[in-house]
């Protein structure tokens, strides 16, 4: 079986890399569009207390919003691409099953951060999901990456019991990345230790993937012009 | 000198005792603690997984959870669900897939109410150079009318869930999830001369708080256009709004918008979001 290494390259369907997009503005109005990802998270994890999500400290708010609206991410990747329909058997069973999943996360989530919950974003996945060799890779980055994520985020967790919570949504996210892998064809896994992936590297991943897009405006204050 | 000789031995047999003592004290300190609990000595290669020292008394007590995560629920992926995207990009409307195929319209960014321009989307294709394909219902005359954009030119996909039925016969209006309706009410279409124009649709875009009692308290914007008022000055698009003269309605009224009581306008519009599909049915 033949390893695909640098998926985590491969992610960004339009070839724009990460330091390319570093060099351009375009990275800081994409860092503006995932505000739901840190200014947003940022501002509301430190408001003062709070019914939903007491008993959370500012950092875990921060680290559980983050993780919410990455399961939003992906959640809504695999229901595109199922409904879309360009999945054959082996990967629309895993996308089912997968997307599931991560609808269940992110639900839990949600709960438990309550009104300090993010809401979802609005993505566009720019014809990843539409084909299903650009759909695999970036699921299996996306696992791999989330299992690498909650590794970091893990040990910097105040709560025990958060902590206790996060390390049942690791494991499931780790075996998420060995099942994809498998049916891209690539190895489940290679490496005997596993290294932790920052939050900001997650965020600059991304951000370079331009999946979080401005959400359209469909509404508007102005007197209608229709014929009446 | 005699005297403390005896003195001396009998220190020295006491050292003797105490030392003997101490050294059986730690012989059996050392065995008794390999069988009672703590770790095994290092370099031993005798350790047991299954003997007390990694058993759960030598661990603190777990911490509950904060969360549990349910039975995942299955992803329902039956019909019923439409999608729409928004036009990020000016694109060109074609009758075919490619990019040599005939011109039907140039699809911009903004609607005339200055919103995002979003379109149905019915199909994907992917043409001989790979590049993607949507084929999209568009807001052109003739009413009904589909055409294919570049998917580039278009932003994520939406879904829906909704769809709205506006018969011209009976002069209803049903909103449906799946095929369970969720709202019906009484409306006015177009009269005489001005028809509403039958055929498939979707909505637009939504307009609230405007000052124009004409229009009721919130109108929807959707793909139709009057095939009489083209020289309408925002483009003659057929609207689903409120009024300010409810007792017409249910009625041949207008010049080819749908008109709702404002009361069904606001229901309407707490339940239907921007992108459901309109079907508008003559014989209904």
């Amino acid at each position: 079986m033949k390893e695909q290494a640098p998926i985590l390259s491969e992610l960004d369907p339009g070839g724009s890399l990460r330091e390319s997009l570093r060099q351009t503005l375009g990275v800081r109005r994409a860092e503006l569009l995932i505000g739901a990802l840190t200014g947003v998270a940022a501002w509301s994890a430190g408001r003062p207390g709070g019914a939903a999500g007491a008993g959370l400290t500012a950092n875990d708010v921060r680290i559980l919003q983050f993780d919410l609206q990455l399961e939003y991410l992906q959640a809504m990747m695999y229901t595109q691409a199922l409904r879309l329909g360009h999945l054959r058997p082996p990967v629309r069973e895993a996308a089912r099953v997968v997307g599931a999943h991560e609808w269940a996360h992110a639900r839990a989530l949600k709960q438990l951060l309550g009104s300090r919950a993010v809401r979802p974003g609005y993505f566009d996945y720019h014809g990843v999901t539409e084909d299903e060799r650009a759909f695999l890779r970036t699921a299996v980055a996306f696992e791999d990456l989330t299992a690498a994520l909650l590794k970091y985020q893990a040990v910097r967790l105040d709560s025990r019991t958060v902590l206790a919570a996060a390390i049942s949504l690791h494991s499931v996210e780790a075996r998420h990345a060995a099942w994809l892998r498998r049916v891209a064809g690539a190895l489940p896994t290679l490496k005997a230790f596993d290294r932790p992936a920052s939050q900001a590297s997650m965020r600059d991943l991304i951000v370079s993937t331009h999946f979080v897009a401005k959400n359209p405006t469909t509404g508007a204050r102005r007197a209608p012009g229709f014929t009446g | 000198m005699r005297s403390r000789r005896p003195v001396i031995a009998a220190l020295l047999t006491a050292a003797t005792i105490v030392a003997a003592a101490a050294l059986g004290a730690t012989a059996l300190q050392g065995r008794g603690s390999q069988g009672a609990g703590d770790a095994p000595p290092a370099g031993s290669g005798r350790a047991d997984l299954t003997e007390p020292p990694f058993g759960a008394n030598a661990l603190a007590p777990p911490a509950k959870p904060a969360f549990k995560v349910a039975t995942p629920r299955p992803l329902h992926l039956s019909g019923g669900v439409s999608m729409w995207a928004p036009v990020t990009h000016p694109a060109l409307a074609r009758a075919r897939p490619r990019a040599h195929a005939r011109l039907l319209a140039r699809v911009s960014t903004r609607t005339p109410e200055g919103t995002t321009n979003i379109l149905l989307a019915l199909g994907v294709h992917r043409d001989p150079r790979h590049r993607l394909w949507v084929r999209v219902r568009l807001p052109i005359l003739p009413n009904n009318t589909t055409g294919w954009v570049r998917r580039a030119a278009l932003g994520g996909y939406r879904f829906v869930h909704t769809r709205l039925v506006v018969g011209l016969k009976s002069l209803e209006a049903t909103l449906y999830r799946g095929r369970r309706p969720l709202f019906r009410a009484p409306v006015g279409v177009g009269a005489e001369g001005t028809a509403t124009p039958a055929g498939r649709f979707y909505i637009r875009d939504r307009l609230t708080r405007y000052a124009s009692p004409f229009y009721g308290p919130i109108a929807f914007g959707t793909s139709a256009r009057s095939p009489v008022l083209t020289d309408w000055p925002a483009g003659g698009y057929i609207g689903i709004h409120g009024t300010n003269q409810p007792e017409l309605i249910p009625g041949r009224i207008s010049h080819g918008c749908i008109r709702l009581r404002n009361d069904d306008i606001r229901r309407l519009a707490a339940l239907m979001p921007v992108g459901t599909p309109v079907t508008i049915e003559q014989g209904r």
